[in-house]
């Protein structure tokens, strides 16, 4: 008797589990806005990433595929007609057609608040030639136009014209496969399916998104089954994780780098005390000596556990411009002591590192363990470790010497940082901005801008790596340390792939 | 009584004014947010742009004047970071914090009070003593520790409580539905233990203080029961000074609960305050910070009203 309740039970909780199937995710983070334009960051972009689509997607390998965007053709280097997709409606029922495209791109471009202009500043104007047909041109050839594009969500003219920025960040309409039901600021974000998503509908009926920001919340979370997913596994909690029969557990080589810049640019540098009063890091002997110094399996064995992929160059193997040539020299106290005796410093010298503590993962403890490594060769490096918001504003200050910052090439593409970090600075053009070392090598700017025209891939794939060669192998103008790896858990009742782009895109989950 | 209150109440609005210069200057020199909100690939031109946009190019005097006619209209400005009125975002947040703050207050009210009055009576009991080694425990274990424990036993190891969140919210509480309850216990516990402990132990030390009194040996004497000296004459006495701690730990509990809304994901207000001031938000923080000004000026100044009631002594 006993048993049949129980048997009648079990499956009246299958059936009632079965009549409305609901993910629920745990982000580290939560969604700032639900105006796609107004934060461009990954936690942001990935929640909005299901409620809207882009004119080009990326799959999870980052590579593009056609959105809401059927067929594009590129008549001249600097003209782009896109077709789009008919049939498809927004979550209210508006249709979508080309006046939306141009709205999207015109709000992008000159809402005062927008944080994807710099993904849409080399596109001189967008026109509409018919219903579902728009002309892009760009102001000069622009072979990554397409990567650009799967960062601009297609808004709904109709609804947000007139509309203030309050009502557009509270009120998110999208033609993706989930639409928004409810969200309250850190605590949950509720969405529905869209039953007339125009690439199906999507296995799940309701999604839900916690952010649990405290890492250990987080993983109690999935320990304890109230969540299905999680995301940025904590590296100390990897094995309370993997020990879980219920969990399966994932590894993704990410797409961000952390490196080290130095100032190669002032002869004398704020933070550098050395026997002959000169700047150190202006000799390449130097810089190499602090390459060949850092011991960085034992940074990414004890710091990151073993998760974090050591780096050789600025561009991970998934990016565009990648150079499998590359590879990291083995650490080498001896060759770097060697160096520097040659530089002139045979006693080594005092710097300052500065870093973040609390924007990449264990940011201040890899700083403290290149200081440690560093001192073995004689270079005394004393840790200034201070909040993000401190430590962006003072090196945008170029109040520093030697910092430690990170690089998300979230484009796929190496021009993001070629442009942003190893080109000369120059305040108009907008090149160099991260580029606070203020390292300068006019040969590689020309290859920088070289490759911006180039529209055969080929091609360009050949400048974008002399560029990088120069820059970081023979120059040395920073110091790569590894790429980030994005570590996720799941139920082992869902199927669920990582993307290297670090979003959790329901629509692909089972 | 009239005249004092006016007396209060103008001492109040200046310390507002006094605290609202304070938090905008001290947010003014953290920096602007703006290099933190734009993305690597904006230019130096969209960050001189944004910054405009905030209102944040401005000098000091400018941007604080505006602030306070904006003030005055009843508008404390837009979060940078939300882009929403940054008083409906911390009035969004706020009854989740309360909720936590009044019933872990509450809590160790009803249980500290009837507690310290025990260990007092008979302090060398072994009663007695056993609840002073627990409300030392109490006092001393850090608060974020007794979260993650709670966490740990009653959600991973035994799964009968969720680990985090809110739960269902009706009428704005959820101490209303059950699945709320649920979700409730583990954060007010951890809130409530340092407070429980502390108003026991000064209930327990203001009970024996005043058992002690001539009064008492005079009610004593007169063959007054037991129960009407300890639970009528002596707690009215021990109120007094109880009465103005659990109007100033109130506070501490508001601020507290930063910790335990972390460890449990709870929406309420110190999560909020804590990522503004990471994200230089500064209209959130002076929101939040005038917000729970207010609210400590009330206190006070209803404490301060209540002593007149309890203590006739006390006249204004």
């Amino acid at each position: 008797m006993k048993k049949i309740i129980i048997g009648l039970a079990t499956v009246a909780l299958l059936c009632s589990a079965g009549n409305a199937k609901t993910l629920k995710v745990g982000l580290a983070s939560g969604a700032l806005s639900m105006d796609p334009y107004a934060h461009n960051e990954t936690a942001t972009n990935s929640i909005l990433s299901n409620i809207f689509d882009t004119l080009i997607a990326f799959d999870k390998d980052i590579k593009t595929h056609p959105g809401l965007a059927v067929s594009w053709t590129n008549p001249e280097p600097t003209v782009w007609i896109m077709k789009l997709r008919e049939g498809v409606k927004f979550h209210n029922g508006s249709k979508f057609n080309a006046d939306d495209v141009i709205f999207s791109f015109n709000r992008v471009k000159t809402w005062n608040k927008s944080g994807f202009k710099g993904k849409v500043s080399a596109i001189d104007s967008v026109e509409k030639i018919d219903e579902y047909t728009v002309k892009f041109v760009t102001k000069k050839p622009y072979p990554v136009f397409l990567r650009k594009l799967t960062y601009i969500s297609i808004l709904d003219k109709e609804s947000l014209e007139g509309k203030n920025d309050q009502w557009i960040g509270l009120n998110p309409i999208g033609t993706g496969p989930y639409k928004l039901t409810s969200w309250s600021k850190g605590d949950h974000i509720k969405m529905d399916v869209n039953k007339k998503y125009w690439r199906g509908v999507g296995k799940f009926d309701k999604v839900i998104f916690r952010p649990l920001t405290n890492n250990a919340t987080r993983v109690a979370a999935i320990l304890s089954n109230e969540v299905d997913i999680i995301n940025r596994v904590p590296v100390v909690d990897v094995n309370r994780v993997k020990k879980s029969d219920k969990l399966n557990f994932f590894v993704q080589p990410g797409l961000r780098l952390i490196y080290l810049q130095m100032d190669q640019d002032r002869d004398n540098s704020p933070f550098i005390k050395t026997h002959d009063g000169k700047n150190p890091l202006k000799d390449v002997r130097v810089r190499k000596a602090i390459y060949y110094g850092i011991n960085e399996d034992a940074i990414v064995k004890y710091v990151m556990k073993g998760f974090a992929e050591p780096a050789a160059q600025l561009s991970p193997p998934a990016v565009f411009g990648n150079d499998p040539s590359i590879k990291r020299p083995a650490f080498n106290p001896e060759k770097a002591k060697a160096l520097l005796a040659e530089a002139g410093y045979p006693d080594g010298f005092e710097i300052q590192l500065d870093s973040p503590n609390n924007r990449y993962i264990n940011d201040a403890q890899i700083a403290q363990a290149v200081a440690s490594s560093l001192a073995k060769i004689g270079i005394k490096v004393k840790v200034n470790a201070t909040p993000k918001s401190t430590f962006f504003k003072e090196t945008g200050k170029l109040k520093t010497s030697f910092f430690l910052i990170g690089w998300a090439s979230s484009d796929g593409d190496a021009s993001s940082i070629l442009d942003g970090c190893v080109h000369t600075y120059n305040a108009e053009t907008g090149y160099g901005r991260y580029n606070r070392g203020r390292y300068s090598n006019t040969k590689v700017d020309a290859l920088i801008e070289k490759s911006a025209g180039i529209m055969d891939p080929a091609e360009r794939l050949k400048v974008l790596q002399e560029a990088q060669k120069l820059a970081i192998v023979e120059d040395q103008n920073f110091i790569p340390l590894h790429y980030q790896v994005d570590i996720y858990a799941s139920s082992k009742n869902i199927k669920f792939e990582t993307r290297t782009d670090s979003r959790i895109w329901v629509y692909d989950i089972k | 009584m009239t005249k004092y209150i006016l007396n209060r109440l103008f001492h109040s609005a200046l310390v507002m004014l006094t605290i609202s210069f304070i938090v905008f200057f001290i947010m003014f020199k953290a920096g602007d947010p703006v290099e933190l909100m734009l993305p690597p690939d904006a230019t130096q031109q969209d960050v001189i742009d944004m910054r405009a946009a905030l209102g944040l190019d401005k000098s000091f005097i400018v941007q604080y004047q505006k602030f306070l006619i904006n003030v005055s209209k009843g508008n404390l400005g837009n979060s940078f970071i939300y882009g929403q009125p940054a008083l409906d975002i911390v009035f969004e947040r706020m009854p989740a914090t309360m909720e936590l703050a009044v019933i872990a207050m509450i809590i160790s009210i009803l249980v500290g009070i009837p507690l310290g009055i025990i260990s007092s009576i008979k302090p060398n009991s072994i009663m007695s003593r056993v609840i002073m080694f627990f409300s030392l425990a109490g006092i001393s274990v850090p608060v974020f520790w007794t979260g993650m424990i709670l966490v740990l036993i009653f959600s991973v190891i035994l799964g009968v409580l969720p680990s985090s969140g809110r739960g269902e919210v009706y009428l704005f509480t959820s101490a209303f539905t059950w699945d709320g309850i649920k979700h409730l216990i583990m954060p007010v516990a951890t809130l409530s233990i340092f407070q429980l402990a502390l108003i026991l132990r000064l209930t327990r030390t203001g009970m024996m203080e005043v058992l002690m009194q001539d009064y008492i040996k005079l009610a004593t004497a007169k063959g007054v029961p037991r129960k009407v000296i300890v639970y009528y004459h002596a707690l009215k006495n021990t109120l007094i000074p109880l009465i103005t701690i659990i109007g100033i730990q109130f506070g501490q509990l508001v601020a507290f609960t930063i910790v335990t809304e972390t460890i449990f994901a709870w929406p309420g207000t110190g999560k909020l305050i804590i990522d503004s001031i990471q994200n230089l938000d500064r209209p959130i923080v002076v929101a939040y910070l005038l917000v729970i000004s207010f609210i400590f000026v009330a206190i006070n100044f209803a404490v301060d009203v209540l002593y007149t009631l309890v203590d006739p002594r006390v006249r204004v």
